[in-house]
């Protein structure tokens, strides 16, 4: 391998971990990401999304739509979300979930201590969230992009998730283990 | 002064007749046309007022006389009553203040009451923390709170009387429905359809609050209090027993929905209360079905006819056998006499949630007509007039497309082609006048798990604006309608941007009034259609537009303050998924027009 090729090869492995760490925004039009393992992690991509995002969105749709309208948009009843979300941070957003809130008289979020069904997905909606605020991510049922498709389906029949930002991290040690 | 002996006589006045005819006061108030007594204006549910000082001549002139903030943000429906006394009687949504109002006196508060509710109530009502109002009678209101306490005020006073638990807020029963006194009973159903309740109708002792009967809508015969012997279904006895609990897989019918939140009527001659029951449950159909295959889960989306005295059930209609769509069956069934193919016959006539209009026999249950008053409405082709079944489009059929399957564009949405919002009656046009909702709904079933007091849904369902036909208007989400429930007919219609999700009042001046989300109140020509008159209330009105007479003078009023599911839909808008970007903008968001607080607002014609 000439020096060149070398050099070209390091610049990629060290762009790709840089990508892995969330630490550079891919500058396609139509694509916003964030990576990395702090929750909130998503990747929209042409409106399509990476699986826990899409899970968000289904999580969402089944357990607060009937309060805060459809996709995160609030209603006459309940908030937008999406702008919670950019303004309280994980947190306050996760901690809400959690606790309730009574906001003012007639006005109550519920606790969802108690349903691990909301409680275990916290992270995919806060994820499916920024997405719609950050990430442009247009309204309805977003696809899933279909090269993580295949990697949701293995992650499924292996009983496991998140394995999309561990995915990158494999190709990036895989990419250094190459030199 | 003057005033106010005029009220001890009037009170004197009602306590004789209390004494000699007390199981007969809401009766008599709901004959005098110059009161409104009751919600739906009379027993029969018609909604229709012989008043005709205000009509289409001089219904321009209209103007508010005055207006009262309630101090509440939810959704306001339901509406004003007047029994005579000078006052209007009104109620607030969650927490459920009520407030009598001085009519003379620009509605200067005589008395209020606010209840100490546990907010944790809030949270479990799926649709905001509406309410449909107050009943009255013999001198007492009555009041189904949010948390399922039923209570009964003094008139004159506003002083508790008594209360009564109806239900368990902490096991997602709520309450948002009107109370009905019939006799000396008043009579209340619950909420609580999306949580996996066991919905019921029970009567109350007017005196006293002490429970007389309950009647379930699933679940072994003698507690629906079902003889199959002599209850009827189609004409004919139902002969098996127990279908309450035959017709679920083992034990769903103890979380079986059959909620009814929806209105009662009550037909005095033949001695008969009216109600629908709601949703069977979980939405999703796969949880409902018996050895793998559809079963009907009964009574769930079934109308009943009952015996008030002791809630025996006299027929039984089912709408909706093993539903896919949550087609809530709690629409009013509006008691009409009309001629069919000849004859006089006692009707019963539903504008419904599945977008059907039916009309039956309200003696029997027969089943008479069964036509689509909302043409998109896709989910049934027709109804089988001998079996009264529909006949499903498969395509549509959410249990045929699959758990985990989104099945698009169904029409009518689970809102229903028409909600709660009470439709009118003219006997003197013999049409039906209804605000209805345009909007179809994509809907996917997930397997959902029951746990007390949290949902029970198990499916999700995103909404569209229902495809435009017969050059109706581009954008729009509801009509206003006149329906003809003899002939199956729309005989007019009018276009609005949003779901009409107002109660209508037909009346002897020739108008249909009804309210819109943006907070239009509007007159038009019951002939034509024709606007006539509108008025721009402070909000968006998901109330019932009432009429009454006072001191020779008619009036109209009506609460406004937008909410209920209505809110929750359409706040943010609706879209089409599959049109470009500029057809968004004509399905415009709710939050552009209006905004929350709920107001009473009274008009009358200049002096």
């Amino acid at each position: 391998m000439t020096l060149f090729a070398r050099a070209c090869r390091a610049i990629l492995t060290l762009f790709v971990a840089l990508l892995a760490l969330g630490l550079v925004q891919v500058g396609l039009a139509d694509e916003h990401r964030i990576t990395g393992d702090d929750p909130g992690a998503f990747i929209v991509e042409d409106g399509k999304v990476d699986p826990d995002t899409y899970e968000g969105y289904l999580v969402y749709t089944r357990v607060c739509m009937s309060c805060h309208g459809p996709d995160g948009l609030g209603s006459s009843f309940a908030p937008n979300l999406i702008r919670a979300v950019e303004k309280r941070g994980w947190e306050n957003f996760a901690g809400t979930i959690a606790s309730g809130r009574e906001v003012q008289p007639g006005q109550v979020m519920p606790s969802f201590a108690d349903d691990p069904n909301v409680m275990g997905n916290i992270p995919k909606l806060y994820s499916y969230l920024r997405a719609r605020g950050e990430g442009g991510l247009g309204r309805g049922r977003p696809d899933i992009i279909e090269s993580m498709q295949e990697e949701d389906e293995q992650g499924d029949a292996e009983g496991g998730g998140d394995e999309e930002p561990d995915a990158e991290e494999a190709e990036a040690a895989e990419e250094a283990n190459a030199e | 002064m003057l005033r106010e002996t005029g009220y001890v006589i009037a009170a004197i006045g009602l306590m004789v007749a209390s004494v000699a005819h007390a199981n007969q006061n809401q009766l008599e108030l709901q004959q005098n046309p110059e009161y409104w007594a009751t919600q739906l204006g009379n027993y029969q549910g018609n909604r229709f007022s012989e008043l005709d000082q205000i009509n289409r001549d001089n219904v321009g002139e209209l103007r508010s006389v005055w207006q009262f903030s309630t101090g509440v943000l939810r959704g306001h429906e339901g509406g004003p009553l007047y029994v005579g006394d000078g006052r209007l009687y009104i109620h607030t949504p969650f927490p459920n203040k009520v407030f009598a109002l001085d009519l003379e006196d620009e509605g200067r508060v005589v008395w209020s009451y606010e209840p100490d509710q546990d907010s944790r109530v809030i949270p479990v009502m799926c649709c905001d923390t509406v309410n449909r109002g107050l009943a009255y009678a013999d001198g007492r209101l009555f009041l189904g709170q949010a948390d399922n306490t039923l209570i009964a005020l003094d008139a004159e006073s506003g002083e508790l009387l008594w209360e009564v638990s109806n239900g368990d807020h902490t096991v997602g029963e709520t309450n948002t429905m009107s109370p009905l006194v019939v006799g000396d009973k008043v009579l209340i159903g619950i909420s609580g359809g999306e949580y996996g309740i066991r919905g019921h109708l029970t009567a109350y002792d007017v005196e006293t609050g002490e429970q007389v009967w309950r009647g379930y809508s699933t679940g072994p015969d003698d507690e629906v209090l079902i003889d199959p012997d002599s209850t009827t279904m189609l004409g004919e006895p139902i002969g098996e027993a127990d279908l309450g609990v035959s017709t679920w897989p083992e034990g769903e019918w103890e979380r079986g929905g059959g909620a009814p939140w929806g209105w009662i009527t009550y037909d005095p001659e033949l001695d008969l209360v009216y109600y629908g029951t709601g949703n069977p449950g979980t939405w999703n159909p796969e949880q409902r079905t018996k050895d793998g295959e559809p079963a009907d889960n009964k009574w769930a989306i079934t109308v009943f006819a009952r015996d008030p005295d002791d809630g025996s059930v006299k027929w039984v209609y089912q709408k909706v056998p093993f539903d896919e769509w949550d087609y809530d069956g709690v629409n009013e069934n509006q008691l009409i006499d009309i001629e069919y193919e000849g004859e006089q016959r006692k009707g019963l006539a539903i504008i419904d949630r599945t977008g059907f209009g039916f009309l039956l026999d309200r003696e029997t249950g027969e089943l008479l007509v069964a036509e689509k008053f909302a043409p998109e409405t896709n989910w049934a082709d027709d109804y089988d007039m001998e079996t009264g079944r529909p006949n499903v489009n498969e395509e549509y059929s959410t249990y045929r497309q699959g758990v985990n399957v989104n099945t698009t564009d169904i029409c009518p949405t689970a809102m229903g082609a028409k909600n709660m919002q009470p439709s009118a009656y003219s006997p003197r046009t013999g049409l039906i006048y209804a605000g209805i909702n345009r909007i179809c709904m994509n809907y996917e079933p997930f397997e959902a798990e029951y746990v007390a007091g949290q949902p029970y849904v198990g499916a999700t369902l995103t909404m569209m604006p229902a495809p435009t036909q017969n050059g109706g208007m581009e954008g729009r989400m509801g009509s206003f309608i006149a329906w003809d429930p003899v002939a199956g007919e729309t005989v007019w219609e009018i276009d609005e941007r949003f779901a009409v999700w107002s109660g209508a009042l037909a009346t002897a001046g020739d108008l249909a009034f009804y309210g819109t989300l943006e907070g239009h109140v509007k007159a038009v020509d019951i002939e034509s259609g024709e606007e006539l008159w509108r008025f721009k209330t402070p909000s968006g009105i998901i109330g019932n537009v009432n009429t009454f007479m006072h001191e020779g003078k008619q009036y109209v009023a009506v609460l406004s303050g937008v909410g209920g599911w209505a809110g929750i839909g359409l706040a943010a808008g609706l879209e089409e998924p599959e049109e470009g970007l500029g057809a968004v903008s004509a399905f415009s968001a709710l939050g552009d027009y209006t905004k929350l607080g709920g107001v009473l607002t009274v008009f009358a014609l200049p002096d």
